[in-house]
């Protein structure tokens, strides 16, 4: 009894799991020339991966690999937990009704910075050799995507400064807890980044504390309490999870300034020129 | 017994994970019930960054030489997915399937590339928003 009512739960899974992609595709309106590999392609996905997460001789959880995803995409909200809602200000409503009627205008498309804690569909790593080290001084996280980004980590147990000059990726602070959580805390944004595709907004008042932890060696979980009082009445605490990809495959070049035609075929102007 | 059950729970997440990376709004460039099918000759390659690009020379319904510009994926995510710089070369005779651009003439988001030496190649990449997958910034 206990397997058939196991076989349902997975049956009912998988039906979700199948339903939910074509039910986003056909809201937003898309795709008639059917499912990948209908026209005979093939697309090669990395293997699921679900042994112990490796260790550094010290025991701190190693974090090397390369990893896609660990961030918001389309709607910074999809991380909350079940039955939780945005706790969104009026100014913060009303920005998103703004930037819903001028969606081209995510700085994203136009090769700007993504922020904290935004992700992109290209690869990720941490600078292995210094993660976790007690010696270090730094550790960075190298994106493929973007613009080819890097976030550099302060690991030696400074503060933030009193007064900083707003950036697109902030002042980062990070230190381990129980050598299995990487604790970031990062304050000193600028305003100008997008959390998600949806245009959820933050003011240079964004205070992120990011809480990563390898739960399996190929699952990544990335966990941000996310403060900021000029567009949120309340902290609010959103996950996202990262997948390994597969072994041998590296961080490749990405130049997104390089031919970006984005825009054209829409008929859309960049809204950076001449500002 | 579980293990299949397990085995069975991870394809059903691959496949459903498709939907997750939704990046860049399809819909305000291309129109995803306006697909095309054409065949010409590739008259340039462009492996650059965000997206690879090539362009096709081919007559229009009214006979006239036009030259499509093909929208691929990134040279990274292409790469992962076994293309080359070298896949596509000036003067191939190729079979394109994809979608229209809403506005501007002549623009396609390649999905497939048929070429003439019977290769099938698909022109986006697993985890974004396109349809069915192909992957933008």
């Amino acid at each position: 009894m206990r397997r058939l009512g196991f076989g349902i739960w997975v049956l009912g899974f998988g039906i979700f799991s199948i339903a939910l992609p074509l039910y986003v595709h056909a809201q937003e309106g898309r795709g008639s020339l059917g499912t990948i590999g209908a026209l005979g392609q093939e697309v090669k996905r990395p293997p699921v991966r679900n042994e112990p997460a490796p260790r550094l001789p010290d025991g701190t959880v190693s974090l090397d690999g390369l990893w896609v995803g660990g961030g918001p995409v389309g709607d910074i909200a999809q991380g909350l937990p079940k039955g939780e809602k945005l706790p969104l200000l009026p100014a913060a409503v009303k920005l998103m009704e703004n930037r819903a009627q001028r969606e081209t205008d995510d700085p994203h498309l136009w090769c700007m910075p993504m922020g904290v804690p935004r992700s992109t569909p290209y690869p990720f790593r941490w600078v292995q050799d210094i993660t976790g080290s007690a010696a270090s001084s730094h550790l960075f996280i190298i994106h493929e995507g973007n613009i080819h980004s890097y976030r550099q980590i302060f690991m030696d147990g400074r503060k933030h400064p009193a007064e900083l000059d707003p950036t697109w990726f902030g002042h980062s602070i990070g230190r381990w807890e129980n050598k299995d959580t990487l604790v970031i805390d990062t304050v000193g944004f600028n305003d100008k980044f997008w959390f998600d595709r949806k245009g959820t907004p933050h003011s240079e008042q964004l205070h992120t504390i990011e809480r990563w932890t390898r739960p399996t060696m190929g699952t990544l979980v990335n966990t941000v309490t996310i403060e900021d009082p000029m567009y949120y009445s309340k902290p609010f605490t959103v996950s996202f999870t990262a997948r390994l990809q597969a072994p041998g495959d590296e961080i490749m070049e990405y130049i997104c300034q390089e031919n970006n035609q984005y825009g054209q075929a829409g008929g859309h102007d960049n809204p950076f020129f001449g500002k | 017994m579980r293990t299949r059950f397990g085995i069975l729970v991870a394809i059903f997440s691959l496949i459903g994970s498709g939907a997750v990376f939704a990046h860049h709004s399809f819909s305000t460039e291309y129109d995803g019930s306006k697909t095309f099918n054409i065949k010409g000759t590739v008259s340039k390659v462009e492996w650059t960054n965000p997206h690879a690009r090539f362009y096709v020379d081919t007559t229009d319904e009214s006979g006239k030489m036009v030259t499509w510009n093909m929208e691929l994926a990134s040279p990274s995510a292409l790469a992962r997915n076994g293309w080359t710089s070298r896949t596509l070369k000036v003067g191939d005779a190729v079979t394109v399937t994809g979608y229209a651009a809403k506005v501007a003439a002549y623009r396609g988001d390649a999905r497939s590339v048929i070429t003439a030496d019977g290769r099938s190649l698909f022109g986006g990449a697993s985890d974004d928003g396109r349809p069915e997958g192909g992957q933008r910034q």
